[in-house]
């Protein structure tokens, strides 16, 4: 019969050649590229495939933003005008005055069944930064609730740049924690670096909430030489961006007084924008101010600052 | 003398799945009659049917055809077990429950009331030599202590007529003779037993009538004694009966 | 009812007297509270993530509970032979179903009290108020809810030889109710005959668990449901316990025992 203590001296050894083993492993599973050690809970878990639930978690903020009430896989999508959240975000209250998309996206009733369980589900279309379900509040502080699963979108898809823009602009100009949206931005830059809609949502930051003209000029100015750099197709695909850079730039430059900068910057936008007249008039008013020798309608070289 | 237990033309049919829907039968036409009072020993090899034949008295199996009778009450109706009590063969009880608790859980079921029920529980574990382990629960009893739980489960409600099937299987000489010794007492008191066994020194010891069943026939049913007739013991007339003599000799 | 109210005792004992319970509660403890100490954006009165959380583990865990613990009931009864004292006794087979019910039933009820009184606390903490006919009406849909499931699994413990197969079986119908049953119809609707018609029949025909699911009420703050149809799912409930519960005692009047 063996001795117990046979047992205890094996299991000792055995506990012994463990340790070094993990001593001696250890570094190199470090350098292992991909190695999930040093990553949060959802990369060491889930890896590259955290990604996939991403959006889950996008859509489930825009279902918070409707207060639970949301199109499913089932209903009929086109007529819901989703995802508000990110659409222009805050310009949603012209899309929800009742109408088609109220009894829209819910096809007709079609049984009393399908009629009886829309007593039990949310069945008006309200949004949380207009009081949520109650309805008639104004400015609602609920819209934070639709934060946590933003920021859970963004740490299981970093490079998401949606999720940074949208999640920084509801921080910023309606829960006014510019701290906070400042915070996340930069996150949001560090893992997009070439992302011009970060630094477009980051210059609005500075200059609206930060009251920073400076710093909003230097990153709205990076961001156009982001946007500068993509493919032709790319720009014409986001070429509202570069409208709305150029304006602000614009108006950036005319606040300061340097106008042949901001005529600079509405050429630009005015060339991105499909509305070129509202622009030009803009232009013009600016042009108004200058001295006659130095208006153009033509695109100048940048002026020097 | 009334008869407290009756089967008529009992006949038990099993469809047997190995044998692709073969009938096996179990009881061929079985009737039957037990005495009130009486302690009557129900005897027959493995597999012969008593087992089967104590599941349609109790209602767990329903006859092909046939009838049985519990104080002249069709077995099928309920109320037809109030005044039994029943011991299956290796019983095994809610373990997380303790043998109190057990006690007390069958005694509601047969409506006693709460004061007569921890009178009735306090003698029955008496009765048992369980007092000492009433609050612990079955899971920690002996295989003797669960058969001895199962004892006084049976005997809960009182009852005129005790069915048990061998009731002293897998317990120690001690254990054994304790059964024994209950089933006397409930004899001196008036109380039928009817019960299964392989034990014939058992049987021959307590009971007034015995029956003995082979293949679900009945082959022989009447006093020890007359069954006894011509043989040393009720052993050699057992095996006599079911027609092993000659294996043995 | 003594007969009844004595089985269903034994039930709730035996819930109280395993781990089950406390291993899901104590797990749904923690989760919710490691989920409400992270901090979002500084903004620490965010609850309605958190009341989702809790929710959706409450529905896990009563799901479980209740589903394990019926789905074992005769099978363990049957295997145990702790049956055969049992119908020995002057008890219907009927009365034995509808014990069996009502102790899982109410067992369930307990644990779902446990469960809710934990989230309103954690919901209170955080809203700093606590729309009380909301729980109400949340809870009490999910216990009724929990009624069908609970007689759906003890009917299936009839049909199904093993307590694991029953289990999963009813796991996935239930699941598969919650998730596409309220929209069976309009799958139907773009289905080919006879797809259409088959899906539509088991669109009417399934109990529809799905509506008694308010957790999006409760957590968007929505008002209560009206009383009325409150009181009518309660009663479509009770229908299709009853339905399960007939079917049941039919199945098991005739069983043999042995």
């Amino acid at each position: 019969m063996i001795s117990p203590r046979l047992y205890i001296l094996l299991l000792i050894a055995l506990m012994v050649a463990c340790f070094a083993m993990a001593a001696k492993l250890e570094p190199q599973f470090h350098e292992w590229r991909g190695s999930r050690a040093d990553g949060d809970i959802f990369e060491i878990t889930l890896g590259e495939g955290r990604a996939l639930f991403a959006n889950e978690f996008y859509v489930k903020a825009d279902e918070y933003y409707h207060s639970g009430y949301y199109p499913s896989i089932f209903d009929n999508r086109e007529n819901f005008q989703t995802p508000h959240i990110a659409e222009d975000t805050g310009a949603v209250a012209s899309k929800n005055k009742g109408g088609e998309e109220e009894q829209g996206f819910r096809m007709r009733q079609l049984d009393w069944i399908d009629a009886f369980s829309r007593h039990f589900y949310p069945n008006r279309h309200t949004h949380l930064d207009q009081g949520g379900a109650s309805g008639d509040l104004k400015d609602s502080g609920e819209i934070r609730e639709i934060l946590p699963w933003l920021k859970l979108s963004a740490d299981l898809d970093p490079h998401n740049v949606q999720t940074y823009v949208v999640t920084g602009y509801w921080l910023r100009s309606r829960m006014h924690k510019p701290d906070e949206a400042l915070a996340f931005l930069r996150e949001g830059l560090r893992n997009n670096p070439d992302s011009y809609e970060i630094l477009f949502e980051l210059g609005c930051l500075y200059n609206e909430d930060l009251h920073d003209p400076g710093r909003a000029r230097n990153v709205w100015e990076l961001a156009v030489q982001k946007y500068l750099k993509l493919s032709a197709q790319d720009m014409k695909d986001n070429r509202l961006l570069m409208e709305k850079l150029g304006t602000q730039l614009g108006l950036l430059e005319e606040k300061e007084g340097n106008y042949p900068r901001a005529v600079y910057w509405l050429q630009l936008a005015k060339k991105a924008s499909l509305t070129p007249e509202s622009i030009q008039s803009m232009i013009d008013d600016i042009q108004k101010k200058m001295p006659e020798n130095a208006r153009t309608n033509s695109l100048p070289a940048l002026p020097p600052q | 003398m009334s008869v407290i237990l009756k089967t008529e033309k009992l006949r038990v049919e099993f469809k047997n799945r190995e044998l692709r829907q073969q009938k096996k039968i179990a009881l061929h036409g079985l009737d039957l009659e037990v005495n009130t009072g009486e302690v009557f020993g129900f005897l027959g090899p493995n597999g012969a049917g008593k087992t089967t034949t104590m599941n349609v008295l109790l209602g767990f199996v329903p006859p092909t055809s046939g009838t049985a009778y519990l104080f002249g009450i069709d077995v099928r109706e309920p109320i037809a077990r109030q005044r039994i009590g029943y011991l299956p063969e290796l019983t095994y009880y809610y373990k997380f429950l303790t043998a109190e608790e057990i006690l007390r859980f069958y005694a509601k079921i047969f409506k006693i009331p709460r004061a007569e029920t921890g009178k009735r529980i306090d003698q029955l574990l008496k009765l048992v030599e369980l007092e000492h382990a009433r609050k612990r629960p079955i899971k920690s009893y002996s295989k003797g202590m669960q058969q001895r739980v199962g004892l006084a489960q049976a005997l809960i409600n009182n009852p005129d007529l005790l069915i048990l099937d061998e009731p002293t299987s897998g317990l120690d000489p001690l254990g054994r003779m304790k059964v024994r010794e209950i089933i006397q007492r409930l004899k001196n008191e008036g109380k039928t037993v009817f019960f299964s066994s392989h034990e014939l020194g058992e049987v021959e010891t307590v009971c007034d009538r015995v029956a003995i069943i082979h293949q679900g026939e009945l082959k022989n049913v009447g006093r020890v004694q007359q069954i006894m007739e011509g043989y040393a013991n009720l052993e050699k007339a057992f095996l006599n009966i079911v027609g092993y003599q000659e294996q043995i000799a | 009812m003594k007969t009844i109210f004595a089985l269903s005792g034994v039930v709730i004992k035996e819930l109280y007297r395993r781990k089950d319970f406390y291993v899901l509660f104590i797990i749904t403890i923690l989760i919710c509270l490691v989920m409400a100490s992270v901090n979002v954006f500084n903004d620490d009165k965010i609850v309605r993530y958190l009341k989702e959380i809790c929710l959706l583990l409450i529905w896990l865990a009563s799901l479980v509970i209740a589903i394990t613990t019926t789905a074992r009931q005769i099978p363990a009864e049957r295997e145990q032979r702790t049956l055969l004292p049992l119908l020995a006794k002057p008890i219907t087979r009927a009365q034995l179903i509808i014990g069996k019910f009502l102790g899982c039933w109410f067992a369930c009820g307990l644990t779902l009290f446990c469960f809710y009184v934990f989230f309103a606390a954690l919901a209170a903490s955080r809203e700093h108020h606590l729309p009380l006919l909301n729980y109400f009406q949340a809870a009490a849909l999910h216990w009724v809810v929990l009624g069908v499931v609970v007689a759906m699994t003890l009917f299936g413990s009839l049909v199904f030889a093993a307590p694991s197969s029953n289990a999963t079986i009813i796991f996935v119908f239930v699941a598969g109710i919650l998730t596409i049953g309220r929209h069976l119809h309009q799958i139907a609707l773009g289905q080919p005959e006879p797809a259409q018609s088959i899906i539509y029949a088991i669109y009417l025909v399934i109990p529809h668990l799905e509506i008694f699911d308010v957790r999006d009420l409760i957590v968007h703050d929505w008002p209560v449901v009206p009383w009325f149809y409150f009181g009518m799912a309660v009663l479509y409930a009770l229908a299709y316990i009853a339905a399960f519960l007939i079917a049941a005692c039919l199945v098991f009047r005739r069983k043999a025992v042995n």
